[in-house]
């Protein structure tokens, strides 16, 4: 991955794109993150692609959590209650 | 009914509460919703984006879990075993249509069109700290986009991304292959990248 040729390094930077998940997830073996980061250091273009992407699945990770309303959750203990109390007759 | 003293692969914090509630205490059941109410409601609004079916959704999952509880298999994390009854629960309410149509995701429509269309700058919104640009305005892009998303696609990426499952739990829960849900969670993730992007070029 490291050739400077631009056909050559269109084609890495489509090998990269296909596993972007994966290595930001760490599921790749060594040798592929290995060949990765070398193409990202001398690729801006998929530099700004790994950190976009990095960056959308931190957003969806610490997405604010609502709590849940307390009209339903008296609805729901009640409805189990119900059914807790039909399997004990 | 397995033995109450037998270690199993996946004890954890829920194991100990199923033994008693399947020995008799189906009182304790009560502790079960408390501690997964408020996951499963926010994996029904992601899923269905209407806190009414999201609610019934919940309620669905957890009157099938009590009925089916004696079943549970202890080598699976009960967590695991809830969010599959969950999914289940959530694709019976769908609303075909009304937000994304089933569709596949190819790469392809991920890629730049042409070399001009290939940033060399790092946008605002990817290079602040979280803190600073997850506020209310982008949580909505990201809420609306996951709804846009076609339902498979949504499914892997909120169970992955949003409620923190493994590829092989996430595997496990949809049936599916790890192979498959690293596919269908990439595609969700460049799907979601590109409304963030649309969003902020459209300012």
């Amino acid at each position: 991955m490291k050739q400077t040729d631009p056909h050559r390094c269109h084609e890495n930077c489509l090998v990269l794109f296909e596993r972007l998940s994966e290595y930001i997830d760490r599921e790749l073996d060594a040798p592929t993150c290995k060949d990765i980061e070398a193409h990202i250091k001398a690729c801006k273009p998929c530099q700004v692609c790994l950190e976009t992407l990095k960056q959308t699945v931190a957003l969806c990770r610490n997405l604010e959590r609502r709590q849940v309303p307390d009209t339903f959750s008296l609805k729901l203990k009640s409805a189990i209650f119900d059914l807790v109390d039909k399997k004990a007759d | 009914m397995p033995n109450p003293s037998e270690k199993t692969k996946n004890d954890d914090k829920d194991t100990e509460l199923i033994r008693s509630i399947n020995d008799g205490r189906q009182d304790l059941f009560y502790e079960l919703v408390n501690r997964y109410e408020k996951s499963l409601y926010n994996f029904g609004l992601r899923m269905c984006d209407n806190p009414s079916d999201a609610e019934d959704m919940v309620q669905d999952t957890f009157l099938n879990v009590f009925k089916y509880l004696e079943g549970f298999r202890y080598e699976t994390k009960f967590r695991n075993w809830l969010y599959r009854v969950a999914t289940s629960a959530c694709l019976k309410k769908k609303r075909r249509s009304k937000y994304a149509p089933d569709r596949e995701l190819s790469l392809d429509e991920f890629l730049p069109a042409n070399e001009s269309d290939v940033s060399v700058e790092l946008p605002r919104w990817a290079s602040q700290p979280l803190d600073q640009v997850l506020d209310g305005e982008l949580a909505g892009v990201i809420r609306q986009a996951l709804l846009d998303l076609p339902e498979k696609y949504r499914l892997v990426v909120v169970l992955r991304d949003v409620e923190g499952f493994t590829t092989q739990e996430t595997a496990e829960i949809l049936d599916l292959t790890p192979t498959n849900i690293k596919v269908r969670l990439h595609r969700a993730r460049l799907f979601l990248r590109e409304a963030l992007k649309s969003y902020y070029e459209a300012d």
